[in-house]
């Protein structure tokens, strides 16, 4: 039991060890606990303060302006890292890669059969779909890979965690890049531009909870809508039940003009192959899971895809 | 703290930041991502204090949400308090003590990643608690891995002050 006149305050914080000092000494300290807690207060605000501004233009105005410019300064140094971990990074895909490099070889080697095969015959349709257009005076908007430009950039930041699904790229407005601007790599669709500055560009991945993109089925002609599925894959949604979508079908851009649901991809950029397809009990459309082609995880470079023809324009 | 101090601190920290944008955040093992920022915040925090915790987690946030182009001040307001809690563990319970650096990365890598799921709620973003949870474990694991080299580095080029210089504010008895 503490004295009557000793408080639990005193016993806890042991303010005993001090009374030995002088009061100027306590006051010093009490002058820099307010110091301590006034300078958090500022740093809070402050914070807060830029998260209001940033939170309600995130894509114009001078906070947004400044930004660009401080990540336009920013980026030799981001670069320099980069190149520093290069090295590392591909001397561990090369140890990782040597594991199964022999199955994988087998199988590609199988692929590179049926390519040529289904290389040959898309061929022949291709010319005799081109001069039937010639023909019929077909008139088209932009078309992938013809009417774009590739501004070919390096990726210099990744998606820190699982809240953002977004990479940013050392290229932006400067380049042509605008607000929009569908984002490819070697091997397929990985996402749009949603921030730009003048040196450089975000862009949400196709994997983000608000990225849909409108997609077909090039076996079967099936559309649907890209969304983000579980873990890293996607799957095609808004599929009905009686259509027939198949293990291993290719999923492209469909391209489609709409006035209300512009679509923001040319058509024909691959996306992903179908992992899975088969109706649920509680679902009303069909589950079909797709595996992206693009390794999102792991983005080097990637093109930004600058229309060279203007689209026309919705009545 | 005096100016040599403050801009090593710095420099340490703009590294960091860097490292954790351009190399890091793509590290990807067993669902957690390193933070190599968080990591050294905490043993600038340990070492010099609350202040300089605080400014230090406000200006590296900054340099995270400036270089990805993110939305400015996310990053900043977490790490600011993280900094400061960090901070006032190293100026009082946290000091001398061998584990602090390993304690205070652990709990600030769970409080670190709840700060922004719940920023991102408050905000309407995205934030999958799931996802973060499942990654939590690998990324405290990942964070104390980098611990001992981060905090051996960071008390080489800032040296611990002499416990006269420490406030004395909070002491525990016995």
């Amino acid at each position: 039991m503490a004295p009557p006149n000793r408080t639990a305050r005193v016993a806890v914080l042991g303010s005993s060890v001090q009374r030995s000092r002088s009061s100027k000494h306590a006051a010093g300290r009490a002058r820099s606990a307010v110091v301590r807690r006034l300078v958090l207060a500022l740093l809070v605000l402050g914070a807060l303060a830029l998260l209001t501004i940033s939170f309600r233009s995130p894509t114009s105005g001078a906070l947004h302006n400044v930004q660009g410019t401080g990540a336009s300064i920013l980026r030799p140094f981001q670069v320099a890292a980069e190149r520093v971990a290069r090295p590392f990074r591909d001397a561990y895909g090369y140890v990782a890669g040597l594991a199964d490099a022999k199955s994988e070889n087998a199988k590609l080697k199988r692929e590179v059969r049926e390519l040529r095969a289904q290389s040959t015959q898309n061929l022949a349709a291709a010319n005799l779909a081109a001069s039937l257009q010639k023909l019929m005076n077909y008139e088209t908007g932009p078309t992938y890979p013809k009417d774009y430009r590739a501004v070919n950039t390096s990726v210099i930041s990744f998606p820190s965690g699982p809240f953002a699904q977004q990479i940013a790229i050392a290229a932006g407005s400067d380049s042509g890049i605008g607000i929009n601007t569908p984002v490819v790599s070697a091997d397929g669709l990985v996402g749009r531009v949603t921030n730009v500055s003048h040196t450089t560009a975000v862009v949400t991945l196709i994997t983000d909870p608000d990225s849909a993109v409108a997609a077909q089925d090039l076996t079967t002609g099936v559309s649907g809508l890209i969304a983000h599925g579980p873990g890293s894959t996607l799957i095609l949604d808004q599929v009905s039940k009686e259509k027939l979508v198949q293990k291993g079908d290719v999923i492209v851009t469909k391209g489609t003009r709409d006035r209300r649901y512009p679509d923001l991809y040319p058509y024909g950029i691959p996306i992903g192959r179908v992992l899975s397809a088969g109706p649920s009990d509680i679902a009303s459309f069909l589950t079909v899971q797709v595996a992206p082609y693009a390794s999102l995880d792991s983005l080097d470079s990637v093109a930004a895809l600058v229309a060279t023809k203007r689209a026309s324009k919705l009545p | 703290m005096n100016v040599v101090d403050g801009v090593k601190a710095a420099a340490l920290l703009f590294l960091a930041a860097i490292m954790q944008v351009s190399i890091f955040a793509q590290v990807h093992i067993l669902g957690g991502v390193p933070d190599v920022l968080l990591v050294m915040l905490v043993a600038v925090a340990l070492l010099r204090g609350a202040i300089v915790g605080a400014a230090g987690g406000f200006f590296a946030g900054l340099l995270v949400d400036t270089a990805s182009l993110g939305r400015l001040g996310l990053t900043s307001l977490v790490l600011t308090i993280a900094g400061y809690w960090i901070g006032r563990y190293g100026e009082t319970t946290g000091r001398d003590r061998a584990h602090a650096p390993f304690l205070s990365v652990a709990v600030v890598t769970i409080l670190y990643s709840f700060g922004l799921l719940l920023v991102h709620f408050v905000l309407g973003d995205r934030a999958p608690a799931g996802a973060m949870l499942r990654g939590l474990l690998p990324a405290i694991a990942l964070n104390l891995i980098l611990t001992a080299p981060v905090y051996a580095l960071v008390r080489r080029l800032l040296r611990p002050f002499d416990r006269s210089d420490l406030s004395t504010e909070v002491q525990l008895l016995g």
